[in-house]
């Protein structure tokens, strides 16, 4: 049921003219108000008599007193002065409603030219008006503010800041309405090639309709590039594991110096291994395993048990038992990982695991060179090696930190890698404490 | 001794000529297939196997299907080799009643030791672990053989070595018994490069630390001179 668009230029003429149309209605709804406003009746029969009198009185006065006369004839509730010409006072908010009123009680003022109007707000919003004497100079009058005067003050401020307020607030929904589409487009343009693409609903302005089909077409296009490019790594990956597999079988029925044989093995375990880092990497090893309840310090004892029956110089320095949440497979790569970085490049490893407030930390210190601080972000970079050139005996694809750092998101824990002070790299997951989904 | 025999599904023509001759060499009857249909053919006809190697990724039906069908009729062991590494693939082909996995590319002697370590299992095993009880309970530990999996009395799971799961799975199956030192170093040489009394040694105590973690008392008990005895009562599950 989706209406053809006007596009962006037509809603944003559709918002002016709402606004006109809404500043013209409220502007005749204000004047209509003035002009319909009526005193009650007790009230207007006093101000249309003394109006009269003052009249009758000033027309019988001589020009000179005059001034001195409309004063006596002022009262606290009508204020009386007198001017030569005549009357030049703005009548922008006329009165016809309470003139037609004096006048049906007082016909005598429709031949003294009777004339109403509101006065402005900074004057204090009263009543003024004035007539004509015979000579063609004129009387003024200004009704002093009351009461009864009050609804309409009130009712001429409301009016005239409705309009304004009325507009603010519909011209901020509209706009928010016509950028409701954008905002879902930043957040899907943030999530390109994260996940699995959800094409975006066409809605919103013509313009935007056509961004959010474009945006569903690239998105598509980007996440099938990445899909063809993983795919293609891992066949190889794959692929290679047969021949890889054959070569060992047939090294070790062939006929050949012990050494030689050592070396190639050793070889062919280099490849199988930069072909397994490879794997791990492109399949997110485990992170579609669901978290379990795991004893992550008999986890890495056990990871430092292993390293030292290889040989290595490794320590675990932590509890016996630590019970949390978290997917065995990848939070065990993990730890895996950096305890062999640390065996690489420091010839030691230290794991450590202490519990902090709200997380547990895992800790692996070596004694080697660290990382230059200017390197630090690159190292978690897939395909970096931070060896140069010279020194180039990294084994692996510099695949290592960028698992680890995989793993570590999927377990909603942060690493940290820091050059300790006493030298070499200490790298650090924190892991936060969790409970299993749904309590159960 | 007759020789035991293997069936060896594997679909590359190169890999399966060297792992047949690799396990005639050592001492086995080995009949091949490169497809599903033709490892039934080679099941039914000839002497009974003791022993399938299947790869995972074969033409038409999968190694993980074909495991599945085979399942339905038969506890014949089955070794599952696999070009993908991954532990899901692992986890996935051991629960589907697989005894072993191992990812190519694969050193030939540890093929060769592991088939070996399953047929040598089968006889000493049979009856106590019948296939389908594949769990079993003591001191409120839980043993999942299908996935090579321990969990503690709260049910989280505890990491064991290759080695330190099949020692537990030996002492599993002769509870109450005192087991010589010789028998478990023969029962564990699969995992262990050097097999020595000292790594005997080590290995158990480890065992013994992650089995004190809870808090209780270990339920290895060290006869002296002789080896060892597990005390608990073991359960299936």
């Amino acid at each position: 049921m989706r209406l053809p668009s006007i596009g962006l230029l037509g809603r944003i003429l559709l918002i002016l003219a709402f606004v006109l149309a809404t500043e013209f209605v409220a502007n005749t709804l204000i004047f209509d108000r003035a002009s319909k406003f009526a005193l009650q009746d007790d009230e207007a029969h006093r101000m249309a008599e003394h109006i009269v009198v003052a009249r009758r009185v000033m027309d019988r006065t001589p020009v000179a007193n005059r001034p001195a006369v409309a004063r006596e004839l002022s009262t606290t509730r009508l204020t009386v002065s007198w001017h030569r010409g005549i009357d030049t006072q703005s009548t922008s908010f006329s009165l016809s409603g309470l003139r037609d009123q004096m006048l049906a009680i007082e016909p005598a003022l429709f031949e003294a030219k009777l004339r109403l109007h509101l006065m402005p707000l900074r004057q204090g919003g009263d009543i003024a008006g004035s007539v004509e004497l015979s000579d063609r100079s004129t009387m003024i009058f200004r009704a002093a503010q009351q009461k009864s005067f009050w609804p309409l003050t009130v009712g001429r401020l409301v009016a005239l800041a409705l309009p304004a307020l009325l507009l603010a607030l519909i011209g901020g929904l509209m706009i928010r309405a016509t950028l409701r589409p954008l905002r879902g487009l930043m957040n899907a343009t943030r999530m390109v090639g994260r996940q699995e693409p959800a094409p975006l609903v066409e809605r919103g302005p013509k313009e935007v309709r056509g961004l959010i089909r474009d945006f569903n077409v690239m998105q598509l296009r980007i996440h099938r590039l990445i899909g063809t490019r993983t795919q293609a790594l891992a066949a190889v990956g794959h692929d290679l594991r047969t021949p890889l597999a054959r070569l060992k079988l047939r090294l070790d029925a062939a006929r050949l110096d012990p050494e030689a044989r050592a070396a190639m093995i050793g070889d062919v375990r280099e490849m199988g291994d930069l072909l397994r880092s490879l794997q791990i990497y492109l399949g997110g090893e485990g992170q579609s395993l669901p978290a379990e309840k795991i004893d992550l310090a008999v986890m890495a004892s056990t990871i430092i048990d292993s390293a030292r029956d290889e040989g290595h110089d490794v320590f675990y320095d932590g509890p016996a038992n630590l019970e949390t949440w978290a997917r065995p497979v990848s939070i065990r790569r993990a730890i895996a990982n950096l305890v062999e970085n640390a065996i690489h490049y420091g010839g030691s490893a230290r794991l450590s695991i202490r519990e902090a407030d709200d997380a547990i930390l895992i800790q692996v210190d070596d004694d080697g060179p660290g990382i230059p601080p200017d390197r630090i972000e690159s190292a978690l970079q897939p395909f970096v090696r931070l060896d140069d050139g010279r020194a180039r005996n990294t084994r692996g694809m510099g695949l290592g930190l960028a698992i680890v750092q995989d793993a570590v998101r999927a377990e909603g824990a942060a690493l940290s890698l820091v050059n300790r002070p006493e030298g070499g790299l200490r790298a650090t997951i924190r892991l936060p404490h969790r409970q299993p989904f749904g309590g159960g | 001794m007759t020789a035991q025999t293997i069936i060896l599904v594997e679909d590359d023509p190169g890999l399966r000529t060297l792992i047949a001759r690799l396990l005639q060499e050592n001492g086995f009857q080995v009949r091949t297939a490169a497809t599903a249909p033709e490892m039934w053919i080679a099941l039914e006809n000839g002497p009974p196997a003791h022993l399938v190697i299947l790869d995972i990724m074969l033409p038409g039906t999968n190694g993980l299907d074909l495991c599945r069908q085979i399942r339905r009729t038969s506890d014949i062991p089955i070794i599952f080799i696999s070009a993908k590494g991954g532990d899901e693939d692992r986890i996935l082909g051991l629960e589907l009643g697989a005894d072993d996995f191992l990812a190519k590319p694969f050193q030939p002697r540890e093929l060769v030791a592991r088939a070996r370590a399953i047929l040598r299992r089968g006889p000493m095993t049979d009856g106590h672990h019948a296939r389908g009880r594949n769990a079993f309970v003591f001191d409120g530990w839980t043993v999942y053989f299908s996935r090579r999996e321990l969990r503690s009395p709260s049910g989280a799971v505890v990491d064991l070595t290759g080695a330190e799961f099949d020692l537990l799975s030996t002492f599993i199956s002769q509870p109450m018994r005192v087991i010589g030192r010789e028998r478990l170093i023969e029962l564990s040489r699969t995992r262990l490069s050097d097999s020595s009394d000292r790594s005997i040694d080590v290995l158990v105590s480890r065992l013994r630390r992650k089995l004190a973690a809870a808090g209780g008392e270990p339920p290895i008990i060290t006869v002296r001179g002789v080896g060892y005895m597990f005390s608990a009562q073991v359960t299936p599950a």
